[in-house]
């Protein structure tokens, strides 16, 4: 894509500037109000197709300018950046000091942590370490009317004010542009393993259950389906046994403890349930692990979908959405009742709507929702791209008007 | 308060449902923070979400103040009515409605006292893990509005780490629900704003609350230092070292004397300061950790490090630490707690200039806090009576708060800004900052008559006054 333009869901041209400063930033969000242009901020472009395609003509904002690092005391275990920094930046920085954050990011090296807060990205690891709402204690937007706005602090425990980085964290940017973000991070593990179960489709609420109830505290549980691995296996032969199941269980701990959990673990499954079972410890997990982190981006997918739903519920919509005709590749954060579902390019919009109107109401029968990370743009129109509206909706609506009350920042791609 | 809307708000609720006599008010004139006061002109109790509806709509009919209240443990004077009005009262709304271990979560009237839920999950083995030393009084509503934290929530994360869902009252009348069981709804996380709102977005009716296993083990130990410093750098050093404690309490030597009498735990009494280092989790590994906690405090001067061998022990060594402020009145007839933030590395410094803060204004001031978030609790004690000490009392709080501010920390971790702090808001924020938040209260509460003047400073410019506002007890 050209650095001087660029697209959004197929609307524009969009002029793009890079502002190599907050106080660009804010000139750039004034100059724009002044005109009365759109404002779409971007990072890495890794996740600009999420949502729906933009209404308003404006301008582009690259926010990759903005990285520096502001302050990095690593004995409080706290890191203020620039949000344009990338993750795989961030990480590198954190690494020496024995500190992270604890977040999967597909495409570290291109997403910046601003990107990823305004879609509220997270991954396998978001069962035993949570998601970026838990890390976020201090954060500065540009908002409206180009002022920088903060709120929280840079330290671990602070309830002054309202905490507005709750509302910013998955906002898609509506609310105003991230530009700056204190972390609280975490010591790195010092041992993880990854156990490998592999069984057929009718094992898995079973297997699911008792794994609810095991003794040991996985910080991850991926459920992946036959599709899914073979797609694995096409970009990484024989990383995973083909099977119609594959359950991977997580640990990352001390070295005794992830030592006694995967024993135990062995220990506790019920037998006859699982066709084969391996363990992998310390860095040969380390290529699973990525693959994992990376497949909810898949490039391979028209369309990907992400259903959110109670945990328990996890083993009924998956074994529905395999038995589409769709042939859909699926992974499940299924300790924490997300499900991703990857469809490929045999997938049509009729058989699209189709398969949304068999799982939206499994979904929200288990009070969650499904939502299209993506899909082509000219299906946008008629699918319900942020899914089942809630009754929050008019209150969203509300929150919106109040701070973005002229829809300045990304006008018609988020769902308020 | 005009008698139509007392009689309206009678037939709502019934005559044993509200409270107008001046010597019932008079309970509720304050609450934990006894500085100001102020008595409400009628105190309700409802019992539904609907009779809370039905009393906010009066309210608003009549043009009247209302605020929400729970158990009124706030410290930070959240329920000072100010201006008067209506103050609903959610204690009577106390049920456990829901709780479902295969999806970890509960939903609960917000009247549920915090350990009571504990109470209730601990034959499964679970617990609600956000834990404040007022545990045994505060109720979740509370906790949701102040966003409460606790000595467990240094590993555990704090009330809105464990919030999944709210139903609100808004200020209108209307009731929303955010969030729910399920995680990751789309739109905006409204939920993770109603927390820590201080009531001023409206009354919450029912939370869904995550629950959490117990741990299987716990290592509980007591460091004992000959000085505060040794204390606070071994905090510093097992942070630095990557360690995460489940808990990181620090108590100084005239709390010791306190909690001692009370107690009778065996504290020395010739100690500095003593640390409670809890770690917990798996068996497997904790003895090491135990160890390397052992290690560093061993490195930074402790004396000895005593480790509680029975549960029995355990406990009562967190009775002691919970009801630590409760002991605080065998010092002194008053006292003033305070709750400040530095960064953890900043400890060993703001506790040498409480000390100087203590001795310029000739107060005692004992301490005893969740050292390893570096939330401070300087007690400041004095005789309500003698209004020189008051002023001293205030002006210390003032000077140790600008100082938390100064090194980068914040002027509250847990209590809330409610009306005592209103005026350091506009140091820690600028107009700018301000005016997203004042935007973001319209949303919820755009006439400002649900908690009128807390929270953000410009608030209670526009509410109808009933009565005089603010009265200090000075
Ligand atoms: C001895 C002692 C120890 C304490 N220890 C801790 C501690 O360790 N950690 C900590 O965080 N705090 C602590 N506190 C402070 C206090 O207990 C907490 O702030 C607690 O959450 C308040 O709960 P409550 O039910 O008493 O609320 P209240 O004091 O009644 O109300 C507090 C605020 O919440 C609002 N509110 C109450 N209910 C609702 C509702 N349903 N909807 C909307 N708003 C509502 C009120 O308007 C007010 O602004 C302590 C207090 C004491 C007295």
């Amino acid at each position: 894509m050209d650095a001087n333009i660029c697209r959004i869901d197929d609307f524009g041209p969009l002029p793009v500037v890079q502002p190599a400063s907050v106080a660009e930033l804010s000139d750039i969000v004034r100059g724009a109000a002044l005109q009365d242009q759109a404002i779409y901020p971007y990072g890495g472009r890794t996740m600009l197709d999420h949502g729906l395609p933009p209404t308003r003509p404006g301008i582009a904002v690259d926010l990759r300018g903005l990285t520096q690092v502001i302050e990095y005391p690593a004995r409080d275990m706290t890191i203020t950046v620039q949000a344009g920094i990338t993750l795989a930046k961030l990480g590198e920085l954190l690494r020496p000091e024995n500190q992270r954050l604890p977040i999967d990011v597909p495409d570290a090296d291109r997403a910046t942590l601003g990107g990823a807060l305004a879609t509220n990205v997270s991954g396998p690891r978001r069962l035993g370490h949570g998601t970026l709402r838990d890390y976020v204690i201090g954060i500065t937007v540009v908002n409206d009317e180009g002022h920088e706005a903060k709120a929280g602090g840079r330290v671990v425990k602070n309830v002054a004010g309202y905490d507005l980085c709750k509302l910013y964290i998955g906002a898609l940017g509506t609310l105003g542009i991230i530009s700056q973000v204190t972390l609280k991070l975490r010591p790195l593990a010092d041992e993880q393993a990854l156990v490998i179960l592999t069984c057929e489709p009718h094992a898995v609420a079973a297997l699911l259950d008792a794994l609810h109830r095991s003794r040991t505290r996985p910080v991850c549980l991926e459920l992946l389906n036959d599709a899914a691995v073979a797609a694995l296996n096409v970009q990484h032969p024989g990383l995973l046994p083909d099977a119609p199941r594959v359950l991977i269980v997580g640990y990352e701990e001390k070295r005794e403890t992830v030592a006694w959990q995967v024993q135990q673990l062995i220990a506790e499954l019920p037998a006859g349930t699982l066709k084969s079972l391996e363990s992998r410890v310390g860095s040969t997990a380390d290529p699973l692990w990525q693959w994992l982190v990376e497949f909810p981006a898949w490039s391979g997918a028209l369309l990907t979908f992400k259903a959110n739903l109670l945990p328990g519920a996890t083993a009924e919509f998956f074994a529905k959405a395999a038995d589409l005709p769709e042939g859909l590749a699926l992974q499940a954060h299924a300790g924490s009742g997300i499900v991703l579902g990857h469809a490929t390019d045999a997938l049509t919009l009729e058989r699209a709507r189709a398969m949304l109107a068999v799982l939206e109401p499994i979904a929200t029968a288990a009070q969650g929702n499904i939502v299209l990370r993506r899909c082509p743009t000219a299906w946008k129109a008629t699918l319900p791209v942020w899914g089942k509206p809630r009754e929050d909706l008019w209150l969203m609506r509300a929150v919106r008007q109040q701070l973005d009350p002229k829809e300045r920042f990304n006008p018609g791609r988020f769902l308020v | 308060m005009t008698a139509p809307l007392l009689k309206r708000l009678r037939d709502l609720l019934g005559p044993d449902a509200l409270l107008t006599a001046p010597s019932d008010l008079l309970v509720y004139e304050c609450d934990g923070f006894t500085i100001e006061k102020n008595t409400p002109d009628v105190v309700v109790f409802p019992t539904s979400t609907e009779q809370v509806v039905a009393v906010v709509k009066a309210c608003n009919d009549f043009g009247v103040p209302f605020l929400p209240r729970g158990a009124g443990t706030s410290l930070a004077g959240g329920c000072l009515p100010v201006g008067g009005g209506v103050m609903i009262a959610l204690t009577r709304m106390k049920r456990i409605l829901e709780v479902n271990y295969r999806e970890r979560y509960a939903v609960v009237e917000p009247g549920v006292v915090n350990l009571w839920l504990t109470n209730h999950l601990k034959p499964h083995g679970w617990h609600y893990a956000p834990d404040p030393s007022s545990q045994g009084a505060c109720t979740i509503g509370g906790n949701v509005a102040t966003n409460s934290g606790g000595p467990h929530t240094l590993k555990y994360g704090v009330t809105v780490n464990h919030v999944l869902g709210v139903e609100l009252v808004l200020p209108d009348g209307r009731v929303v629900r955010t969030g729910g069981p399920a995680e990751d709804n789309p739109g905006y996380d409204l939920t993770g704003v109603i927390v820590g709102s201080e009531g001023t977005f409206g009354i919450a009716t029912k939370t869904w609350v995550r629950i959490t296993r117990n741990p299987e083990a716990y290592r509980t130990l007591l460091g004992v230092f000959e000085t505060v410093a040794d204390a606070t750098n071994t905090i510093s050093e097992l942070i630095g070292a990557g360690i995460v404690p489940a808990a990181l309490e620090m108590l100084d030597s005239l709390i010791l004397q306190a909690v001692e009498a009370a107690f009778h735990f065996g504290f020395p009494l010739d100690a500095g300061a003593v640390l409670i280092m809890e770690v917990d989790g798996l068996e497997a590994g904790l003895g090491d950790e135990a160890e390397r906690i052992i290690a560093i405090a061993k490195k930074n001067k402790a004396r000895e490090v005593r480790r509680a061998n029975t549960d029995a022990e355990r406990l009562l060594l967190w009775k002691c630490r919970k009801q630590a402020f409760g002991a605080v009145g065998r010092l002194a007839p008053s006292y003033c707690t305070q709750d400040g933030v530095v960064p953890r590395t900043k400890l060993p410094h703001i506790l040498n200039e409480i000390q100087r803060i203590g001795t310029k204004y000739q107060l005692r001031i004992c301490n005893v806090f969740h050292a390893g978030d570096g939330n401070i609790h300087p007690i400041l004690l004095f005789d309500e009576r003698d209004a020189d000490q008051t002023k001293r009392v205030l002006a210390a709080s003032h000077e140790i708060l600008e100082e938390c501010v100064r090194v980068g920390g914040s002027v509250t971790g847990e209590h809330g800004i409610g009306v005592e702090k209103i005026d350091f808001m506009s140091k820690l924020f600028t107009p700018e900052d301000l005016g997203v938040m004042l935007r973001l209260r319209n949303a919820f509460n755009p006439n400002n008559r649900c908690s009128p003047a807390k929270m953000l400073p410009t608030a209670g410019a526009c509410i109808e006054a009933s009565k005089a506002g603010r009265r200090a007890a000075l």
